[in-house]
């Protein structure tokens, strides 16, 4: 077996190198631009065989078994079930319009609202049964029973009641739905438990509130620096001032607010990830707010400095960031560990994929 | 026995997660046997499929039990090595033909299709029976409420343009809509508009007769449906490569006409003007005088630039359709008066102010 630099004192390692993973992402990306798109089911099953079979769990890698025609008629049936509904429905709207029928018009526009929601919500459901469905360890595979479509209601209403208070249940809803959607999924013989507490997120997530007052202060402050420094050379630069001082407010502004966004993902990551238990097994996830923030500084420079193309070895990236920063402890009995009995679903994420839900 | 046909081997029986380590003994026949302290068993090799090529390690499975999994490391001896099923890298026939080949042949299939999409609306568009086109305006567009301009004069004016233009006996239905803009479309089912900005922007009633004219050309000409279906084909090409359901959707909504279209759109009034004994040079002025800036005379989505013949050769074309002809007016200056004040006077009207 060849783990010598797969992070031997970890539960999980990666193994993969960019350049092995260039040789599979960049024939992908062409193969997808001469099919107008349709080889992208394909792609990324190729890339998850190649993530999947060099990351290490305790003593065995991980295998990929989804399958690219999976993935293909998961988005045929979704293009059929929702596309002609939500295609016809939007084709009478367009019609109510010219008739004036303005209240219908709201009404539907408010049934396809909550129908994307619930939508929303279940896709994200099967996607993660189909992935634990499709992922092997030592030959043994995961899912999920339920067909999750409470899930999908869930997903309304504590998405509805985390906007309530000021948005202030946001993490509630975001650990309990955590919750639930872990709950019902199993691997092998177990299943997931999770018990994620929003209270100990809670205290990042007033940085959100925090903010805009930090922030008012210092851009007023800039304001009046700026003012003041232009006021002393002329009016033009005393209005050149003003604006300068504007513009670097607002850099700092959404600087400040994806600082906050990364402190609080990074502590909601940790929580939930050691909140979900298999069987004896617990789980760990470390990566710092510092981590996180690099990983997507490193998305960004990526991205623009190979104007573009650097976007294929996000997944990579991602995935990579994901492994190595995942722990486990705990004992696994291998001789109870047998084969799941869950149910597989026959096709893939083709909701998830209509939606546009980015994978991890 | 050989040494060489001997390999360290484990497999994984698939209803539980004991790895069985032992080795895997081939005797030059059709099957392999694998045996450890802990398991033995036999597995044809015609059985065996190829699943993963990880960390100097070969991964099959088995037909007959997909969750059994036979790891052996890659050197093996060429002898069994050519009797295992051969690595696959994309799988399929891409392997085959090489992925350069297999590019240019989805790059051709791509462009055929691409091709077959722009291209069958144009001959597709006018076999859709015109009832068909009916009811599908009907959905989309319906009769457009109380937002037409209505008056009995002004309707027997626009009645009296109408049938200058269109002589077919089901004609299209045209209508005055309260919009303060340049501009006039046509409607899918059968249905053309006049904007009340191009009424009043109008300086003889020859002029609106040349753009109803133009209007009822692409409804005639069956532009409409052609652009319809147009759109359809590609948010269906685009929805491939683009999965989000909104825009597929939402772009049934633009449409545009190709350039050609707009031509044949204007010999179709030319024709039409010519029939009635109305004079083209209405039409030719109008051109003449938005020429040149951008204002979108029928086109509201695609500028009018891009999509439309330059105004100046279209104006040369309906001057030289007036050359050496006489004509009678097509409205009484009241007839137009009333045209032009149709809007104002509809007591009831209401506000047009969207989509367009």
């Amino acid at each position: 077996m060849h783990y010598e630099d797969m992070q031997a004192d970890s539960a999980f390692g990666f193994d993969g190198n960019w350049k092995d993973f260039a040789k599979i992402a960049l024939p992908n990306l062409l193969l997808t631009i001469v099919t107008l798109g349709i080889y992208r089911f394909w792609a990324t099953t190729r890339e998850r065989q190649y993530l999947w079979s060099h990351t290490r769990f305790v003593d065995e890698r991980l295998e990929w078994t989804g399958r690219g025609i999976e993935l293909f008629v998961g988005f045929l049936l979704v293009a059929l079930i929702i596309g002609i509904p939500f295609g016809l429905i939007s084709l009478i709207t367009n019609g109510l319009i010219f008739r004036g029928m303005i209240e219908w018009v709201g009404a539907l526009t408010l049934f396809l609202f909550i129908a994307t929601y619930y939508l929303t919500g279940l896709a994200r459901f099967r996607a993660l049964r189909y992935r634990l469905s499709r992922t092997r360890w030592r030959g043994i595979r995961g899912g999920s029973d339920d067909q999750g479509f409470k899930y999908g209601w869930s997903y309304i209403w504590k998405s509805f009641v985390g906007t309530m208070a000021l948005y202030l249940l946001i993490p509630w809803s975001m650990t309990s739905l955590w919750n639930e959607r872990w709950n019902k999924m199993s691997f092998g013989p177990y299943e997931f438990e999770a018990y994620a507490d929003s209270g100990n997120i809670f205290a990042r997530f007033l940085l959100f509130y925090l903010a805009p007052i930090i922030l008012i202060v210092i851009t007023a402050v800039l304001a009046v620096t700026g003012y003041g420094i232009g006021g002393a050379i002329g009016d033009e630069a005393q209005a050149l001032g003003m604006e300068l001082s504007f513009v670097i407010a607002m850099f700092v502004w959404f600087f400040v607010l994806g600082l906050i966004a990364a402190a609080f993902y990074a502590k909601f990551y940790r929580e939930v990830v050691e909140k979900t238990l298999w069987h004896d097994l617990r789980f760990s996830f470390e990566a710092s707010t510092m981590d996180w923030i690099k990983l997507y500084l490193g998305d960004f420079f990526i991205v623009v400095l190979t104007l573009g193309l650097g976007f294929v070895f996000l997944n990579y990236r991602h995935w990579k960031f994901f492994i190595t920063h995942m722990e486990a402890s705990g004992d696994i009995l291998l001789d109870e560990l047998t084969q799941s009995t869950a149910k597989t679903a026959r096709h893939g994420e083709g909701l998830l994929d209509a939606f546009d839900i980015g994978a991890i | 026995m050989e040494q060489s046909f001997r390999t360290p081997a484990q497999w994984y029986d698939g209803h539980n997660a004991i790895r069985h380590e032992g080795e895997a003994v081939w005797d030059g026949g059709g099957s392999l046997h694998l045996r450890s302290f802990s398991s033995e068993m036999d597995v044809a090799l015609d059985d065996l499929e190829y699943r993963d090529h990880r960390g100097g390690e070969l991964v099959y499975t088995s037909k007959e039990a997909p969750d059994f999994r036979l790891i052996v490391p890659e050197d093996l001896p060429p002898g069994l090595a050519a009797k295992l099923p051969g690595k696959q890298v994309y799988g399929g026939w891409i392997d085959k033909v090489g992925l350069g080949k297999a590019s240019a042949a989805f790059a051709a299939v791509s462009l055929a299709a691409v091709a077959l999409f722009l291209t069958a609306p144009e001959w597709l568009g006018p076999r859709v029976p015109e009832s068909w086109e009916r009811n599908l305006g009907q959905a989309m567009v319906g009769d457009l409420g109380n937002r037409l301009c209505h008056t009995p004069e002004g309707d027997a004016a626009l009645a009296k343009l109408l049938d200058a233009v269109d002589l077919a006996s089901m004609q299209v239905r045209a209508g005055v809509a309260n919009m303060d803009m340049v501009n006039a479309v046509a409607l899918p089912g059968g249905q053309v508009l006049l904007f009340d900005g191009l009424v009043q922007d109008a300086e003889t009633p020859e002029e609106l007769a040349g753009v109803l004219g133009h209007e009822v050309g692409h409804v005639r000409e069956r532009h409409v449906m052609t652009a319809l279906l147009r759109q359809f084909g590609l948010s269906i090409l685009l929805s491939g490569a683009n999965s989000g359901l909104g825009d597929t959707v939402f772009g049934l909504a633009s449409m545009s006409y190709s350039r050609d279209a707009e031509r044949e759109a204007d010999e179709f009034a030319r024709k039409r003007m010519e029939e009635s004994n109305v004079s083209p040079l209405g039409a030719a002025r109008f051109f003449e005088r938005i020429g040149g800036d951008s204002e979108a005379e029928d086109n509201s989505l695609v500028g009018w630039v891009a999509s439309h013949p330059a105004p100046r050769e279209r104006a040369d074309a309906f001057r030289k359709a007036a050359e050496g002809k006489t004509f009678s007016p097509v409205l009484t200056a009241q007839e137009f008066e009333a045209l032009k004040s149709m809007c104002e006077d509809d007591p009831d009207v209401e506000e047009f102010d969207f989509l367009f």
